[in-house]
């Protein structure tokens, strides 16, 4: 907000050099730009970004467009092959949607999700990070392909892998509390625990692009900052603290940034685990869509859903920039 | 993560293809003659798809003008690759279509009703074509059934001093209570809740007399006769006797032979994977008929069939390989490559069925696909069925099922409309 306050605080004085002039003064040059804008560069330009524009229109913002207005529609099974038959209904299925309690009951399983599950995933990625930094020097290599690993693994395998580990009867968990002389729980079918075991799965898919992350934000550190600290008598904790994690701070936001879409958009590890069960205990918001969508074709109620979505993702997003913004400079 | 973004944005691209295409005519144009040079187009499902490639080959070999193009749809996206395709105008000629889907597709217009002269009702079992039915209009072949058996462990039903087949629910509730007095953890598997569990339960619905949708075509699961099943079902639970929480991707076969679950309900290929996968349980199990209620013992019947649509342009080759697909050499044959029960009543005559390894469980499902009952075409069953296992869930969990059967009958009156 600051520099948005700055640049309108300097509008006053630029803006009539620039544009702000009386009329009269800029018509020489109008006509003289007009030539320029047709110009044979301009034209290689165009020629240019047409791929991405034509590719562009196609996917993004006509989809986009196409799903922004069936959500203000009636649009259901039949109207797949008569799509011209959907009536719009206004502001029917978004209001729908506040009173439905599955739909409140899937947005509070996603801000459960999001909550624990991105402080989480950035925390844990910085650990690593800082280790395999600092800490780790043999292995170092091992350890890092070690986190990164999950990050590029086909969601069904981490499916069969996670099943295992949280199977109560032959599981990794199960065995190892027979082993020591516990019971343990059946994670996935207990309502209380199965959104914090996929939060735990989730946390160990996502926390290999954070390291990564990190990695390079901390290698971006000068050298000469550390010295100056430990000269000054920081231990290796004061350095953390004061050094590391504020000059990381444009790394913290982008990583931040980037969790945060990715678990409030959270639809794999809820669809290949619980299918949003136990009693609707993992339904997120995205599986919800998805099911209604696809599974009901509610397109209509859908699309309002994806719209209610974006709406978060963004103000998330904008909040989140405001509050991690760089104060170094 | 990002998927059903993804989705949306597809479904709305194949929904603008199709507004541009219906406006210049996706429609069919002329037909070709059965003995025209031809390629004919199938979308078969999963692991059936490659099967089905194979058999088209011989059927090749006899109509050398056809060429079968199968093309194979996991079960997890058919849903959604052939809405996608009837919204572009892109379904392919024929396609195998799980009969729980029927209702969808005959609700979008964009099958052609079976040809009556060709395909009559009497050569297949009741159930099975009734499923394909909408105002007394056929739109679909059956191909293959699906029906449910019960199986159990005799040893140890002996241990627990039971030496016969349950008959009756009462008696399959008192057998279940006899392995759980005798050491087994379970008394029997019964899912319950999550996507499917309906099949655990429509069962007991159809033994009591019940079912989905009354005489009018209205929902009728508030019914006393769906009442007197959501108890029955959810008597199991309450008394302990069957896992109250859903496991995914868990394997009975397995509890089974640990002798935890010494009961379930299941199709036909359960005695090939039993045998295979568990061969030292070789005499310990026996598949009964589902036990009755009042009616007697009723399942329900799935399967697949076969559907020619529309839109397409080879109707005539599109019939004579459904033809070929439903005699009862072919579906013995077929029988043997997949374990799927034929829908053709006189497959049951020939040798590969009457001969087969499995020729004493084939008997018990054949009487069932006799006495079995059809899960009617409806268009929203999806939803449907999602509300049934809601429903099912909550009673698992001790709902009174009394007050559940309200609330989904409340639900569900307005998925189905005629």
């Amino acid at each position: 907000m600051k520099t948005a306050a700055t640049r309108a605080g300097a509008g006053p004085d630029r803006a009539p050099a620039q544009a702000g002039g009386p009329p009269g003064q800029q018509a020489p040059t109008g006509p003289e730009l007009r030539p320029d804008r047709l110009s044979r560069q301009n034209l290689a330009g165009w020629l240019y970004s047409t791929p991405f524009l034509a590719l562009f229109l196609t996917f993004m913002a006509f989809p986009i467009i196409a799903t922004l207005l069936m959500s203000f529609t009636d649009f259901g099974l039949r109207n797949v092959t008569h799509p011209l038959d959907a009536n719009f209904v206004g502001l029917d299925n978004y209001t729908a949607l506040f009173d439905d309690p599955k739909f409140m009951k899937a947005l509070f399983n996603t801000c459960y999700f999001v909550v624990l599950g991105v402080p989480l995933t950035i925390g844990s990625g910085l650990v690593a990070a800082v280790l395999l930094n600092s800490g780790i020097d043999r292995f170092r290599t091992f350890f890092r392909v070690g986190f990164y690993v999950p990050v590029v693994t086909a969601i069904v395998a981490v499916a069969v892998i996670w099943r295992f580990v949280l199977d109560p009867s032959e599981g990794l968990i199960a065995g190892l509390g027979s082993q020591l002389g516990f019971s343990t729980p059946d994670f996935l079918a207990s309502k209380a625990l199965a959104m914090p075991s996929l939060i735990v799965m989730a946390v160990w898919r996502n926390m290999g692009t954070a390291m990564v992350l990190f990695l390079a934000g901390l290698q971006a550190i000068p050298v000469e900052v550390r010295e100056a600290a430990k000269l000054d008598g920081a231990g290796a904790f004061q350095e953390f603290r004061r050094i590391t994690v504020p000059l990381l701070r444009p790394t913290m936001l982008y990583v931040a940034v980037m969790t945060t879409i990715g678990f409030l958009n959270v639809f794999e590890e809820p669809f290949v685990m619980t299918d949003g069960g136990p009693g609707d205990s993992t339904l997120t918001v995205s599986l919800h869509m998805y099911k209604e969508g696809f599974s009901f074709f509610h397109m209509g109620s859908a699309s309002a859903m994806a719209y209610v979505l974006f709406t978060i993702v963004l103000a998330v997003t904008l909040l989140q920039f405001r509050l991690l913004k760089d104060k170094t400079r | 993560m990002a998927r059903p973004a993804k989705t949306v944005a597809g479904i709305s691209v194949a929904v603008a293809v199709a507004l541009s295409l219906t406006a210049c005519g996706g429609g069919s144009g002329a037909q070709q003659s059965a003995d025209a040079k031809q390629t004919l187009t199938v979308w078969g499902m999963g692991e059936e798809a490659k099967r089905l490639a194979e058999v088209a080959k011989d059927f090749e070999k006899d109509n050398p003008n056809v060429t079968v193009k199968v093309t194979p749809i996991g079960w997890d996206v058919v849903g959604q690759k052939m809405t996608a395709a009837a919204a572009a105008g892109k379904l392919p000629d024929m396609a195998q279509m799980g009969s729980t889907m029927m209702g969808q597709y005959i609700a979008l217009d964009v099958l052609e009703p079976v040809n009556t002269k060709t395909f009559k009702k009497s050569d297949f079992f009741p159930a099975t074509w009734n499923s394909n039915v909408v105002d007394g209009t056929a739109y679909g072949v059956p191909w293959y059934a699906d029906v449910r058996g019960l199986y159990y462990r005799t040893d140890l039903a002996k241990k627990a001093g039971v030496d016969k087949a349950p008959v009756t629910w009462a008696d399959h509730h008192a057998l279940a209570e006899a392995y759980r007095k005798n050491g087994a953890q379970w008394g029997t598997a019964l899912q319950p809740g999550n996507t499917g569990a309906w099949q655990s339960w429509l069962q007991f619905l159809y033994s009591e007399g019940g079912s989905l949708t009354d005489a009018d075509g209205k929902a009728a699961l508030d019914s006393p006769e769906a009442v007197k099943a959501f108890e029955t079902w959810g008597g199991y639970f309450k008394d302990g006797l069957a896992k109250k929480n859903f496991v995914p991707g868990a394997d009975v076969a397995k509890t089974f032979a640990k002798g935890e679950e010494p009961t379930f309900m299941s199709g036909p290929w359960m005695v090939q994977n039993l045998n295979e996968q568990q061969p030292q349980l070789k005499g310990k199990w026996k598949t009964a008929p589902l036990p009755a209620g009042p009616k007697g013992s009723v399942s329900w019947v799935g399967g697949s069939s076969l559907v020619t649509f529309r839109d397409s342009e080879h109707k005539a080759a599109a019939e004579k390989f459904t033809q070929y697909l439903t005699t009862p050499e072919t579906q013995a044959a077929w029988y043997g490559a997949t374990k799927s029960l034929p829908a053709a009543k006189a497959a049951y005559d020939l040798p590969e069925i009457k001969d087969s390894a499995e020729a004493d469980s084939l008997k018990v499902f054949r009487a069932a696909l006799d006495t079995g009952k059809e899960i009617p075409a409806l268009e929203k069953w999806n939803e449907i069925a999602a509300a049934i296992e809601g429903t099912l869930e909550k009673i698992a969990q001790g709902g009174d099922p009394a007050a559940e059967a309200k609330k989904l009958q409340a639900t569900t009156e307005g998925l189905i409309s005629r």
